[in-house]
């Protein structure tokens, strides 16, 4: 068969079928994530928790050793004190929201990485910030799995509210009193999202499986549902075309993974029918394709 | 429905007016009037619950969720999301607790009340400033509310759009719900709104909308 090179390696390998139900779990969750992120103008954020993410693992890590929990529970704490403190300066001082992440996002890297050495040569720093598709064991997939339903369900349940308080957060303010809840909520399954996938695709990259996809849906359809469907498939996607990328050129995972998604936004950004390029110079195409 | 005393408002304790003492009843329909800056937007948010006054009391016989319906001055909407008109609207019915056919009717009623049918699946970006603003007042009549408050809600909306507003009015006043409306169109509140509030940085009055302004017209000839 010709198309068998496109499921060999998982067939064959368990550690690359891991990899891929893990990571295919966790872009489906990670991606409609990203796309409330950018429709409340907070792609900016994502970026400051994933970064924030990297002390907190370095710090469990130095604890604990090479155990999961511990590094998860580190880099959840780090991923939230960073959203925390990035709202917390914005709302004390006249800093915008997006200076006052790009000035701790670098600090929280550079920390990070020097936390990372200072914890000796035992963890590869190249797998902790660019993914290894080996690092997913029987406990990593659990976890991803389990993340990647629960932030499912939860998503679901607080759909509305988080749509109603991007697009009127006065309106949803008149109408009920678990908008802030929400909210909490939301920042809290991107952290969670950002930290379980840390391991297969990378700290510095797992921001890109959750922003890319949903920057791409955004050009093919006005429905937010039918975005967040999309993103989630175009994420899944990715991440099997991504593994097979990475096991035949023997590259990280991260980057291949991000560079497929990457992909599909440029095409998205050219061929979109919403937003695209050629939709804009002719109509026509826009009316073609509806 | 509302009652205040020395109450003041404005930003960093800095109040914008004298203390305001003010007592309107249910079922009536109020103009604020007055410049720009003079306060009559915070006054909204105030009487909203948004922001804090400044100090005095505050009583609104409206004050439990949902009873109050607040419309923003600018529409700050995003009008590149992804949302279309209908569910903007049908977004008015969040605490109703109707079967879904009645839901259904009662936003069909609705859209037709406004002028919105034809524009029911039109992304907001396609819709004109008056035909969002007709949908934003379908949704807080949707909303049910006891207490309109509403910021300049025709200044986008075209002559029969504005007709059709002040009709509105006029039908929730009939059904026994409370309006305060700011507007600038002066003759149109003259003819719509039998009372009027003035707010200025020397004084509040309250009154008749046809003798505030020409008092108004006089002390500005006097000066």
């Amino acid at each position: 068969m010709i198309l068998e090179p496109l499921w060999a390696p998982f067939f064959e390998f368990a550690f690359m079928r891991r990899a891929l139900f893990g990571g295919a779990a966790l872009a489906a969750s990670a991606a409609p994530l990203g796309v409330f992120l950018i429709l409340r103008r907070m792609s900016m954020m994502g970026d400051a928790i994933a970064h924030g993410i990297l002390p907190g693992v370095a710090i469990g890590f130095m604890l604990a050793g090479f155990s999961l929990p511990a590094m998860t529970a580190g880099g959840l704490l780090a991923g939230l004190g960073m959203a925390g403190l990035a709202t917390w300066i914005t709302g004390r001082t006249g800093l915008r929201e997006d200076a006052s992440l790009a000035a701790l996002y670098p600090i929280s890297l550079a920390g990070g990485v020097l936390l990372l050495g200072l914890a000796g040569r035992r963890l590869d720093l190249m797998h902790i910030l660019f993914g290894s598709a080996l690092a997913v064991d029987e406990h990593t997939l659990q976890a991803m799995l389990l993340v990647a339903t629960v932030s499912l369900v939860l998503l679901a349940a607080i759909f509305r509210l988080l749509m109603f308080g991007s697009l009127d957060p006065l309106f949803l303010r008149g109408v009920s009193r678990f908008g802030p809840m929400a909210y909490g909520l939301f920042l809290g399954l991107v952290v969670i999202n950002l930290v379980v996938g840390f391991q297969a695709i990378g700290a510095l990259m797992v921001i890109g499986l959750m922003m890319l996809p949903a920057a791409a849906a955004r050009f093919w359809s006005l429905n937010l549902p039918r975005i967040l469907c999309l993103a989630s498939a175009i994420a899944a996607v990715s991440v099997w075309l991504g593994l097979l990328f990475s096991y035949y050129a023997g590259l990280a995972t991260g980057p291949c993974i991000v560079l497929v998604a990457g992909g599909f936004y440029l095409l998205s950004v050219v061929f979109g029918r919403v937003h695209g390029l050629l939709s804009r110079s002719y109509p026509l195409y826009s009316i073609l394709r509806t | 429905m509302i009652c205040s005393r020395n109450l003041e408002w404005g930003p960093c304790s800095r109040p914008l007016t004298p203390p305001l003492n003010l007592a309107l009843s249910a079922g009536t329909v109020t103009a604020v009037l007055g410049a720009n800056g003079s306060g009559k937007s915070s006054l909204l948010k105030v009487l909203a619950g948004l922001i804090r006054p400044l100090a005095g009391e505050l009583k609104i016989a409206a004050a439990q969720l949902g009873a109050t319906a607040y419309l923003q001055q600018h529409q700050a909407l995003d009008r590149q999301y992804p949302i279309n008109l209908q569910h903007l609207v049908d977004a008015g019915q969040w605490r109703s607790r109707l079967s879904r056919t009645e839901r259904r009717e009662r936003l069909h009623a609705v859209l037709v009340r406004w002028q919105l049918i034809g524009l029911e699946s039109r992304p907001l970006s396609a819709l004109s400033g008056g035909e969002l603003q007709r949908a934003l007042l379908a949704r807080i009549d949707l909303q049910d509310p006891r207490l309109l408050l509403l910021d300049e809600p025709e200044s986008a909306m075209d002559e029969s759009g504005q007709q059709l507003f002040w009709n509105q009015v006029k039908r929730w006043q009939n059904e026994g719900r409370t309006v305060l409306v700011v507007c600038h169109n002066h003759i149109a509140v003259c003819r719509h709104v039998e009372q009027a509030l003035w707010i200025s940085a020397e004084c509040c009055q309250f009154g008749s909308p046809a003798q505030l302004l020409a008092g108004r017209i006089s002390t500005l000839q006097a000066a």
